[in-house]
């Protein structure tokens, strides 16, 4: 005979119950087929017209494949096409399809899915404002594709352009019949796409999980979580609950180093980091703002900052210091960094006729920085001001809320005389590192520079066929741009990532985080 | 009660509305959304397309009585960055700020009661002394420094709690999926305890001194002594004479704290990584998505106000003496 038990032993056993499952729910393990990563920023859409977010590419990058690929070194490799013939005139990019190929939902992929992957994203009714029509296929000057057979697609461009074939990598391919059965918030949040992982769940602001269904890739399963507090993902990463995870703050690299269960791997990434002179007519008449417009002074000035310091002391790497605007790899051979020599800065600006006055100072000047977007960003425009003012400037600093106060002032390039960015590269060309200032009034010509002996060779950059012919002429550019450029040059920001020990995986220097050949540390 | 009921729910949609008109400033003082919706290497062309396209090119009065007839409609519009009604955004992610803050509220509650009580009774002695040090302490601590400490001493340095995520329990619950939603809550409870208790921290600090001062203010009242002189024991005195009495100012305040806890995890959540509303509305106000952060607002404001007068309603049923105005109790 089962008695009845008192109310209050009742309760207590079931408290104990439910103690005793909650602890055992915190005892999950991680599988071997899974790897997880913590990222900083949400997860905001599967849309391929709609991602911008490098986190939000980042995801899409393993739904969706490309026609053709870049490697991490910058090489430019087939993909879902094997072979990319380039008509004579530059604007018609014929690209063969692989036999086979289909997407997640089983539909075989063919030309016609590839033209209208390209055509979806291009089509105004749709108003995507994403990465893919909002840069890739402005700066191609996309005009449309079409299905040449099954296997051939060809993507028309309105003009030659020696770097669309590497921007035309970013675009996503996915199958017309799927997406066209979708309306666009079905889209949004149910990519069917061509790549090799698929997408299982997605728990918005919480994870998204992918699944494979073709090679290549390692694991089964990826996790991609979303931690925004950069002390949380580290804890994550220290406990063993998160592989990799991005964005990791300077300061906690000692305490991950020293965890014993994961590392720090820092990579110069391609962000070229730089002061830059506005020359604008508007800024010529601020003070300061007449004496840069002198190439005198702006060489001066980059003997005045010490650039190996501030990495190694505010960044915690040793870094090379950039002589340009192009990464190191593609960069004209024959510069030398600037060395830090506040003597020769101070002799330059005594010779460009910036003498010091009575109290020291040479000339004052406005210098104007965001916060918060870049690696201990507020540090180094405060060190930098400090070997400004060292050498006899009065700078009266501005700093700035980034999104709302600095990026609309930056994007009507009003920003200065002085002012503190960084800008994205890449390492397949350096023609694309260029195409920041390719013309005076381009958008993201923050600088207003002018200089015909830049601007004036663009057309032959463009329309020349030989390679070395082309590599002359950008050394050449490189050399004004060393000299008398609109740039103090300042380093390649540093990308630092955790990764536990249980992983090998190598990250890229573009910020791109593909887990494709992400394995098992092999057990010792 | 009813006319009463009707007049304050007219009143709150005057006070939703200027909260939207508030938010629809503040936004829009913060610059053009427009640059956040562009690649930085977007030209003028491109920039320009896509203000169009965010209708953002539209003059401020028109956007806002745009949204405002939209509103009437029940429809918030499109989130910019999710590119899905703002609503049914903010309504997912509602259920686990509900959860989080349900928790924090009753370990505030819990806890508060015989904290509050225990330094009352032994007013003046050690008990009293260490409770109100802790109170003050718990009132003092900010609520992310608190979170990050947990983190690394429960689970990091003693691993026995999860550092950061949430397992849903309300939303299955709710879709109708009872089975996934009690076989999610031992795991539910166990990623609420850290967020909860940092949550909850100032809450408790503070409900423990309303309590205590509550009941000391009580204890002293001619009917507690009466009740004394009555020959009661002390423990029937406190449950039945002065607790009960004792529970006015803290029905008030428990009720306003759903609304205040609400609205104040935004912090708690970002260190968590919990995907609740506070969370949801943070990234929303920096990527200016105007839709997003108005549907999270007028819901939280109508939840708040609701509260408010939830708790009005209760008042009068727990004290007599307190009348409805222009009602007849």
């Amino acid at each position: 005979m089962i008695s009845p038990m008192a109310p209050r032993t009742l309760a207590a056993r079931a408290a104990f119950g439910l103690l005793a499952t909650i602890a055992l729910a915190g005892c999950a393990q991680q599988a071997d087929d899974t790897i997880v990563v913590g990222l900083s920023a949400d997860i905001t859409t599967f849309e391929p017209g709609m991602i911008s977010s490098r986190d939000n590419a980042n995801i899409g990058d393993h739904i969706f494949s490309t026609l053709f690929t870049l490697t991490p070194e910058g090489e430019h490799v087939p993909s879902l096409a094997h072979t990319l013939e380039i008509s004579e005139d530059g604007r018609a990019y014929v690209y063969t399809l692989n036999q086979g190929l289909t997407c997640h939902d089983g539909e075989p992929l063919t030309a016609e899915d590839a033209a209208y992957s390209f055509n979806r994203i291009a089509d105004p009714a749709n108003r995507f404002t994403g990465n893919i029509p909002g840069f890739v296929f402005t700066s191609i000057g996309f005009e449309g594709a079409e299905a040449l057979d099954d296997l051939r697609v060809q993507v028309n461009i309105e003009r030659k352009n020696p770097i669309a074939f590497g921007l035309i990598t970013e675009v996503y391919i996915y199958c017309k019949d799927a997406y066209e059965r979708m309306s666009l918030d079905e889209a949004a949040s149910n990519p069917i796409g061509s790549g090799p992982y698929r997408l299982a769940s997605w728990t918005r602001g919480s994870e998204v999980v992918l699944e494979k269904v073709r090679d290549p890739g390692n694991f089964q399963r990826i996790v991609w979580r979303i931690i925004p507090e950069a002390s949380t993902r580290t804890a994550e990463l220290i406990a063993g609950n998160v592989d990799i995870i991005t964005n990791v703050v300077p300061e906690q690299i000692e305490a991950i180093d020293g965890s014993g269960r994961a590392e720090v791997e820092i990579v110069s990434g391609t962000r070229r980091m730089y002061v830059g002179f506005n020359l604008s007519d508007e800024h010529a008449e601020m003070p300061g703002g007449d004496a840069i417009q002198d190439p005198a002074v702006r060489r001066a000035l980059q003997y005045a900052v010490d650039v190996p310091t501030i990495c190694r002391q505010l960044l915690s790497v040793e870094c090379e210091r950039a002589t340009g605007l192009v990464n190191i790899q593609n960069a004209n051979p024959n510069l030398e960094p600037y060395p830090y020599d506040p003597e020769t800065a101070e002799r330059l600006l005594d010779e460009a006729g910036w003498p010091r006055g009575d109290d020291g100072v040479r000339f004052s000047i406005r210098m104007q920085a965001g916060q918060g977007r870049y690696v201990n960003d507020v540090n180094v425009v405060l060190a930098i001001v400090q070997y400004l003012e060292d050498v006899g400037l009065d700078v009266e600093l501005e700093l700035m809320e980034w999104a709302s106060v600095y990026t609309p002032l930056l994007r009507e390039r009003r920003t200065g005389p002085l002012f503190f960015l960084g800008t994205g590269g890449g390492l397949w060309s350096p023609i694309y590192d260029m195409t920041d200032i390719a013309q005076v009034e381009s958008g993201t010509n923050y600088t207003n520079w002018s200089d015909p002996r830049w601007f004036d060779r663009w057309p032959e950059l463009v329309n020349a066929d030989d390679p070395q012919e082309q590599r002359a002429i950008i050394d050449e550019m490189l050399e004004v741009f060393y000299e008398d450029g609109p740039w103090l040059h300042l380093y390649f920001q540093p990308d630092f990532y955790g990764v536990s020990n249980r992983i090998e995986w190598e990250p890229r220097r573009d910020e791109h985080v593909e887990l494709f050949e992400a394995r098992l540390r092999a057990q010792g | 009660m009813g006319a009463y009921v009707v007049r304050r729910l007219l009143q709150s949609v005057i006070v939703v509305v200027g909260v939207t008109l508030v938010s629809f400033l503040a936004l829009q003082a913060g610059g053009d959304p427009t640059y956040l919706f562009v690649s930085e290497r977007a030209s003028q062309e491109e920039i320009e397309a896509t203000r169009r396209a965010l209708g953002f090119d539209r003059p401020l009065h028109v956007q806002y009585l745009s949204f405002v007839r939209d509103l009437t409609r029940g429809d918030f519009g499109q989130s910019l960055s999710y590119r899905q009604p703002a609503m049914e955004i903010v309504l997912e992610a509602l259920p686990a700020t509900i959860e989080l803050t349900l928790f924090a509220m009753a370990l505030a509650l819990i806890l508060a009661i015989p904290f509050g009580v225990l330094a009352a009774i032994n007013r003046g002695t050690a008990w009293d002394g260490s409770i109100t040090t802790a109170s003050m302490l718990g009132q003092s601590i900010p609520s992310f420094w608190m979170g990050i400490m947990m983190i690394l001493f429960f689970g990091l340095y003693i691993r026995l709690f999860p550092i950061s995520g949430h397992v849903p329990f309300l939303t299955p619950l709710l879709s109708g999926d009872v089975g996934t939603a009690f076989a999610n809550l031992p795991r539910t409870l166990y990623h609420l305890i850290l967020p909860g208790i940092a949550v909850a921290t100032y809450s408790l600090a503070r409900n423990t001194r309303l309590v205590r001062s509550s009941l000391l203010e009580v204890l002293e009242a001619d009917y507690v002594r009466t009740a004394r002189s009555k020959g009661l024991s002390e423990k029937r005195v406190l449950i039945h004479h002065a607790l009960r009495n004792a529970w006015l100012p803290v029905v008030t305040i428990v009720g306003l704290e759903f609304g205040f806890l609400l609205g104040g995890v935004v912090v708690v959540e970002t260190v968590f990584s919990y995907p609740g509303i506070g969370r949801l509305l943070f990234a929303a106000i920096n990527q200016r998505d105007i839709p997003l952060v108005q549907a999270g607002v007028v819901l939280l404001a109508s939840i708040f106000i609701l509260l408010n007068l939830l708790v009005d309603l209760i008042y009068v049923r727990l004290d007599p003496r307190v009348k409805l105005a222009g009602g007849r109790g």
